[in-house]
């Protein structure tokens, strides 16, 4: 199961996750984050909160993958937030971390946009 | 000491979870990191994806997870009986998959990643078998 809570902030679109993010549990994430892209054309940023994340496989990288596509056409950046290690291993397997920034709090995320 | 499961499922994707979770559940009954766990739990969701995207593209049936120990060699087998394989060679390839709109091509990348050992076997409209293995050393206590 994965739960997950989206906000607005500025340019940013703050996304918390929790739980697991896999092939099953993908699909409810990519369609609140495509909606609240398209309902926000100003928003450029994707910052995902990951500290609750318990599992991410490359279903689940799919999906950011994918949104990280719609923002950068936007001109925007992509940050993850506090990646455990196992998280953070998956992430540089994909290539994650060539384009996407890692940070400690969704404040410095915000920062750095 | 030898140890074995089999468990077997509908291929559909609400039980790539399941077979997760229960294949580190076998896992831990060996003397394993959390990193060996979570290299185990990437590899068996991948597997099974699969077999549940690819495999059972279009069509419907079963997965079989099979996994053993015999001292420190941990054996993961996962088979589906779908689509099967044309080139296996080309499936390999890192980014390579027949659905790119939706996937990255990385699942059997990262099998191979999170396994020491990692074998695929397929024919067209049989099926496919995928056999991993993880050696978990023994360890010294304290
Ligand atoms: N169980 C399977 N049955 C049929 N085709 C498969 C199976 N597993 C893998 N494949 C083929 O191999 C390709 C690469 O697989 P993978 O590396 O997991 O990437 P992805 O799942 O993102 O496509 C798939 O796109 C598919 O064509
Ligand atoms: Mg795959």
């Amino acid at each position: 199961m994965v739960r997950f809570s989206i906000d607005v902030i500025g340019q940013a679109l703050v996304a918390a996750l929790d739980g697991d993010l896999d092939l099953h549990t993908c699909p409810q994430l990519k369609d609140a984050l495509e909606r609240t892209l398209e309902g926000h054309p100003h928003v450029k940023h994707l910052v995902l909160d990951v500290k609750d994340l318990t599992f991410i496989d490359s279903s689940g990288l799919g999906v950011i993958l994918g949104r990280y596509r719609a923002v950068q056409a936007r001109g925007g950046k992509l940050f993850f937030v506090k990646a455990n290690p196992h998280i953070q291993r998956v992430l540089r397997l994909s290539g994650m971390h060539r384009i996407a920034g890692f940070v400690d709090s969704t404040k410095e995320a915000l920062e750095r946009v | 000491m030898k140890n074995w499961i089999k468990i077997e499922f509908p291929g559909t994707s609400v039980n790539v979870g399941f077979a997760r979770a229960a294949i580190a559940h076998f896992a831990a009954q060996l003397d394993i990191t959390l990193d060996e766990l979570e290299d185990i739990k990437v590899a068996v969701s991948e597997a099974v994806s699969n077999c549940v995207v690819h495999g059972y593209r279009e069509k419907s049936g079963n997965v079989v997870v099979e996994a053993s120990y015999e001292g420190p060699r941990l054996e993961i087998i996962v088979e589906d009986f779908g689509h099967g394989i044309p080139d296996i060679a080309t499936a390999q390839e890192t980014g390579y998959t027949t659905l790119p709109e939706e996937r990255m091509g990385l699942g059997l990348t990262f099998m191979g990643e999170c396994m020491d050992e990692l074998r695929l076997y397929s024919e067209v409209n049989v099926g496919t078998k995928v056999v991993m293995v993880k050696n978990i050393p023994e360890r010294q206590l304290g």
